[in-house]
């Protein structure tokens, strides 16, 4: 057995490519040649090629024109804007139910007899019973609270709506109607509070069905006969005129019937749920609601009024046309009802302070909604004269008066009013909030919306210097960081985008005076992220954030989850610029690195916190100290100290210390120790990490540097930890996914070109890790045949090019490697040899043992490249290439383009006869 | 089995004094009957009728009074003859006589007669308001003491002049009261009177209740009156020798009471302590926009 001989600059001069020089550089945006474009058409012209990237794009085209023809053409027909309020209303039903759920328990101070059905309903008859037989009225009162639960209630009213419909459809439409009353009845309860939105959305789904059932009916009695004969077709716009005699009759028949109810709000209910039948009795429908709007004054309770209001917004949206007139007298009815609600002199009559909290949120929506339907679709002259009416504006240039408005109301208001308005009134309009004080709304939210308002769509300068001068002098009032925060948030956007910067420092001053002077809570931490947010994303560069006064104090002060965010918004920011040189920086960062890890549990991190993780490492792989590269290692090793529980981190930390070791050895041999002091802090470092493989790689990597600079026992050192690390593996992983097997095998085979180039200890012998490395194939369970014959080539590999007189590659031309130490070595090359021929034997029999058959032939196939390429193919090796080539034959198919190429190769090799020739019959 | 029917030409069945009573008797039949002929028959009386529940000085009377007939008119529309079996239809007619063996076939229609208002009324339906104005001196029964001593005021204004198929409209404000309001309700009364002898017999009935404010409504609101007359409970005003019908209508404040739960059933319309109240006539008169309605 012989090593077969290898020139390998011959070698590589022969197999490299012949190379030419590029005019253009491949990744460069393309000029405007047109061969780019050309490539870009033939990619649309294939229907069937779905690019996930393009075609979003052009449908969000699509889907812009879209908007915008529907903006352009102002007169959108009846029927879609039905279908639009349709759909609003169905939101808003759900936003409805979502924001106040049904409670377990309803309370109902007098159990309707719709509500109660059977045994209970028994229950209550013998009560009544017993009670009237006490005829004691105290007793009375109390026993008349029941409660059911509220599931109970809402399937009871699902049953009635069902109950309705069944009697509609029996052509029983006088229960249907009866049924209808008693439901409608139910709203009269507003003693259920909470429940009384999803009771409304409920009952207004029941009267909107009665509603469509009669509508459709006295419809179908205008446009057929008796006997079923077509008399018209009732358009969309059709008029009273065309309607005959019967329907009208049937009509009008409904309306008497609605309007005999004896009780106001079943009757109102009623007649709103049948007004769009008004227009087969007259052609102004709408008048009817003037008369309706006015009616619900009627309606003392406050909850019960608001919802009434809000019931006739949604069904006036079901007449053709429609003026605002009704919608402005109930908000300026609401105004009256707020304002009796939060006089003190109604609180004293036993409603707590919540309760009328808890009322005015639960009349907040329908305030919403209405302002909604005022300010669809309005111009800027009926705002004009709708600010007006509503007792605000004076004319229609001062559309702002010095009236003060309930707060919730005019929240809603600034809500819906147009940006136009708002920008040009916006110094007017921050003087009615300032005076608009009361308890319905928090005022500082309305500041708060004016400020969104405005970001809309930025006003002239002059104005809005003049609101943000104001709005500064408000904020200084407020002693609540809470209060201040709320109200500053919108206004920090315009004084970023404005420049405003003397605003900017008093906003920051503002906070952190109040944030120092009580501990702060969870909801300020909230506001000042935002804040804090909006700043950092308008600065470039983050010296500029830190140079900004108090920034650094109000950072100190939070803490959580918004803290994090901040941390991590300040990181991004920080590692994205390349590197980070300022040590006053660096300083700063790692305090807020050390914030950011005291704030996440990195040992159970999953998630988000991987996020933080990266960031920190990124930052400290992005710290360059320059020339002070003590100071950096010092750096690192307080790193390492603070950050210790990141895995990442520490994989990082070795990184950057073998990093500073080469750049160390760059300038000469002069800073030795100070290379020494990096290795054996990557050393040191390496064990903690608890991944096997990264430690493999990072043991590799550490050894290479070592051996850079010369110290070749620390190179040993590494290359023995590399290899126990490896022989551990079974100890601690369980099981390794094909993943990680595949990289160890890959590291295996680093290590082993890295042995290429470390000199032979010949105390230990020549073969000493090359048979540690081969211990393994027997040693460890996770290492299969496959890689086991990998492995073993490997090892033939490095055998074959450590005999080499000449090898392919060297550490430093100080080191000597093995070729110069034992150049002529007989017994070096004999030892190799004999370890080889041993390797060999092993090999074939792993193949021979391999069960599956075409495992065996590929497995036979890569040992006889292996064996080819690193050996004299003479009578000693010839026989195990025939036998490998013909256990690769019987499993593998003829054609087999990785037999074909070997078998060319041992023909290639073969001095004398092919091997081909010799074995084909 | 066979069946008689009348349909009258219009589905409201109004019909004035100079037009005829236009319809068809539908007779259906499975075989073909023979008859005595066929008579149609128009009676229009005023009785007193007794409703259940109603007690006092008309009950004992009912046997008393007789029916005071206005119009009876009789017809035969065939003489003795045979109707096929199926669905016959004749113009106009009622009554079948059919021999001792066999029941009439008869039916019955109620029809309305409506007259112009010049005949009946001549003042016209005037727009005007009649004002009210209720406080705690105006009322003549006792009042609840913080009711008396602590006051209120109610005021307003309200068409005492209708046509039937309009509805009582007006407004109503509450000025002040010290004692938080229940309800304010509108009552149409309708008080019928027979002479009997030498005595008037009246009875008044409540047949419609409205209310027009729950609860204590905000101070100095004004709020409307919009009552629809129930037709079928109404009819225009009669003054008429032997019997009259008059309507009137009372606006009835019931203030917030513990008593007032204890006398849930009670006639709302009775004077108690804890209600004011004012009551209005109401001169009802037939409908002026009847034309744009049959055309």
């Amino acid at each position: 057995m012989e090593f077969r001989p290898r020139n390998y600059i011959a070698e590589e001069e022969s197999h490299a490519l012949p190379r030419s020089r590029a005019d253009d550089h491949p990744l460069f945006a393309p000029s405007t040649s047109s061969n780019h474009h050309k490539v870009d058409v033939v990619d649309h012209e294939s229907h069937d090629f779905f690019d996930p990237l393009r075609s979003p794009a052009a449908n969000a085209v699509a889907l812009n024109k879209d908007v915008e023809d529907g903006e352009s053409s102002s007169t959108v027909s009846s029927e879609a804007a039905a279908e639009v309020s349709v759909k609003e209303w169905t939101t808003f039903k759900r936003f409805l139910m979502q924001k106040f759920p049904v409670s377990k328990m309803v309370s109902v101070s007098l159990m309707p007899d719709v509500i109660i059905k059977t045994g209970k309903a028994n229950v209550k008859d013998s009560t009544t019973k017993h009670l009237k037989e006490l005829d004691d009225p105290a007793n009375f009162a109390e026993e008349d609270v029941k409660v059911i639960t509220g599931q109970e209630y809402v399937s009871r009213l699902h049953e009635l709506k069902d109950e309705i419909k069944r009697a509609w459809t029996a052509e029983d439409r006088v229960t249907s109607l009866k049924l209808s009353i008693k439901v409608a009845r139910l709203l009269m309860d507003t003693s259920v509070l909470q429940f009384y939105p999803t009771l409304f959305v409920l009952v207004a789904e029941i009267m909107d069905m009665l509603g469509n059932l009669v509508w459709e009916r006295i419809k179908q009695k205008a446009e057929f006969g008796e006997d079923g004969s077509r008399l018209c077709y009732l358009s969309e716009n059709f008029k009273e005129i065309n309607i005959c005699v019967e329907a009208k009759e049937t009509c009008n028949n409904w309306f008497c019937k609605v309007g005999s109810v004896r009780e106001l709000l079943p009757r109102i209910y009623l007649e709103l749920a049948i007004l769009p039948c008004w227009r087969f009795l007259n052609d102004r429908p709408a008048n009817s609601l003037q008369r309706l709007v006015l009616m619900t004054r009627g309606l003392a309770d406050p909850l019960a009024s608001v919802y009434c209001r809000l019931y006739m917004a949604h069904c006036a949206r079901k007449l053709p046309s429609c003026d605002t007139g009704h919608l402005i007298t109930s908000i300026n009815d609401i105004k009256i009802l707020l304002t009796r609600v939060l006089s003190t002199k109604e609180a004293a009559h036993g409603k707590s302070v919540d309760n009328r909290r808890l009322l005015v949120s639960l009349m907040e929506p329908t305030i919403e909604y209405i302002m909604k339907c005022i300010f669809k679709d309005a111009s800027q002259r009926q705002v004009g004269t709708v600010l007006m009416e509503l007792g605000l504006g004076r004319n229609q240039v001062e559309l702002f008066g010095s009236n003060p408005c309930v707060s919730v109301v005019l929240h809603h208001l600034l809500k819906e009013l147009p940006t136009e308005i708002v920008g040009s009134y916006a110094v007017e309009i921050l003087h009615l909030i300032e005076y608009s004080n009361d308890k319905s709304y928090d005022q500082c939210l309305n500041y708060r919306l004016l400020g969104f308002r405005l970001c809309e769509r930025r006003p002239t300068l002059d104005i809005l210097n003049a609101a943000v001068d104001r709005i500064i002098q408000v904020v200084t009032l407020l002693d609540e960081l809470d209060d201040f925060l709320k109200v500053v948030d919108p206004y920090v956007d315009i004084i970023l985008q404005n420049q405003m910067d003397n605003h900017l420092n008093t906003i920051l001053e503002g906070i952190s005076e109040r944030a120092c002077k009580k501990e702060i809570v969870d909801n300020d931490v909230v506001g000042l992220q935002s804040i804090l947010m909006k700043i950092l994303s308008h600065f470039k560069d983050l010296e500029d954030v830190f140079a900004l006064g108090h920034f650094l104090e109000i950072l100190d002060v939070m803490y959580g989850s918004s803290r994090i965010s901040i941390d991590m918004q300040i990181l991004n920011m920080a590692t994205r610029n390349g590197c980070i040189n300022d040590p006053t920086t660096v300083q700063l960062l790692f305090e807020i690195c050390q914030a950011l890890h005291d704030g996440i549990d990195f040992v159970n991190s999953k998630g988000d916190d991987y996020q933080a993780a990266r960031l920190i490492s990124r930052f400290v792989l992005m710290v360059d100290y320059g020339a002070e590269m003590e100071r950096h290692l010092t750096f690192l090793v307080e790193c390492r100290g603070a950050f210790g529980s990141i895995n990442e981190l520490k994989e990082t930390l070795v990184h950057s210390s073998n990093h500073l070791a080469t750049k160390a050895l760059k300038d000469g041999r002069k800073h030795l120790s100070f290379v020494k002091s990096c290795i054996a802090f990557s050393e040191v470092t390496i064990p903690s990490i608890s991944d096997h493989i990264r430690q493999l790689n990072l043991y590799i990597e550490t050894s290479e540097v070592a051996l850079l600079a010369g110290l070749i026992s620390h190179s040993d050192g590494l290359v023995d930890s590399a290899i126990s690390c490896l022989q551990s593996v079974d100890l601690i992983n369980g099981s390794l996914t094909p993943v990680d097997v595949d990289g160890m095998v890959t590291s295996i085979q680093k290590l082993c070109s890295l042995l290429v180039i470390v000199p032979g200890n010949p105390e230990l012998g020549f073969t000493h890790t090359l048979k540690s490395i081969l211990s393994l194939i027997t040693s460890q369970s996770w290492i299969t045949s496959k890689i086991k014959i990998r492995i073993s080539c490997a090892i033939v590999s490095l055998s074959a090019t450590l005999s080499q007189n000449k090898l392919p590659y060297n550490a430093d031309l100080e080191i000597l490697s093995n070729d110069l130490l034992f150049y002529g070595d007989s017994s070096y090359v004999q030892e190799l040899l004999s370890f080889s021929e041993h390797v060999l034997q092993n090999l074939v029999e792993i193949i021979e043992q391999e069960p599956s058959g075409a495992a065996r032939g590929s497995m036979a196939l890569e040992a006889c490249n292996c064996i080819a390429a690193s050996f004299k193919i003479n009578h000693n090796i010839q026989p195990v290439c025939s036998k490998l080539i013909e256990t690769a034959k019987s499993n593998l198919s003829t054609n087999d383009a990785y037999l074909q190429s070997t078998i060319k190769v041992l023909d290639k090799h073969l001095p004398t006869s092919g091997i081909s020739a010799s074995t084909t019959i | 089995m066979s069946t008689v029917e009348i349909k009258l030409s219009r589905s409201n069945r109004i019909y004035r004094p100079s037009e005829p009573l236009q319809g068809k008797i539908v007779i259906k039949s499975s075989s073909s009957i023979f008859h005595y002929g066929i008579h149609l028959t128009v009676n229009g009386s005023a009785n007193l009728q007794v409703r259940g529940g109603s007690a006092g000085v008309v009950e004992s009377l009912y046997g008393v009074i007789k029916p005071i007939k206005i119009l009876k008119k009789s017809q035969e529309i065939r003489t003795s003859g045979r109707i096929g079996s199926g669905t016959t239809e004749y113009l106009v007619t009622v009554d079948i006589m059919r021999g001792y063996l066999h029941k009439s076939l008869s039916a019955t229609v109620e029809f309305i007669v409506e007259t112009d208002k010049a005949d009946l009324l001549e003042r016209p339906v005037s727009p005007e308001m009649v004002v009210f104005y209720i406080t705690q001196d105006t009322q003549r029964h006792p009042l609840l003491p913080e009711l008396k001593s602590g006051g209120f005021k109610v005021t307003g204004k309200m068409s005492t002049q209708c046509s039937l198929l309009d509805p009582i409209t007006g407004e109503l404000t509450v000025e002040a009261s010290s004692v938080p309001i229940h309800s304010i309700d509108i009552h149409l009364l309708r008080m019928e009177s027979i002479l009997l002898g030498e005595k008037i017999i009246s009875e008044t009935s409540l047949i419609q209740t409205t209310q027009v404010a729950d609860g204590d409504v905000c101070r100095n609101m004004t709020l409307p009156i919009y009552v629809i007359l129930p037709r079928l409970l109404t009819c225009p005003t009669v003054l008429a020798g032997p019997f009259s019908v008059e309507f009137k209508v009372s606006v009835v404040i019931s203030f917030r009471s513990e008593l007032s739960k204890l006398h849930k059933k009670s006639d709302p319309t009775t004077p108690r302590l804890w209600l004011a109240m004012e009551t209005l006539p109401l001169e009802l008169s037939v409908c002026t926009r009847r034309q744009q309605f049959i055309v």
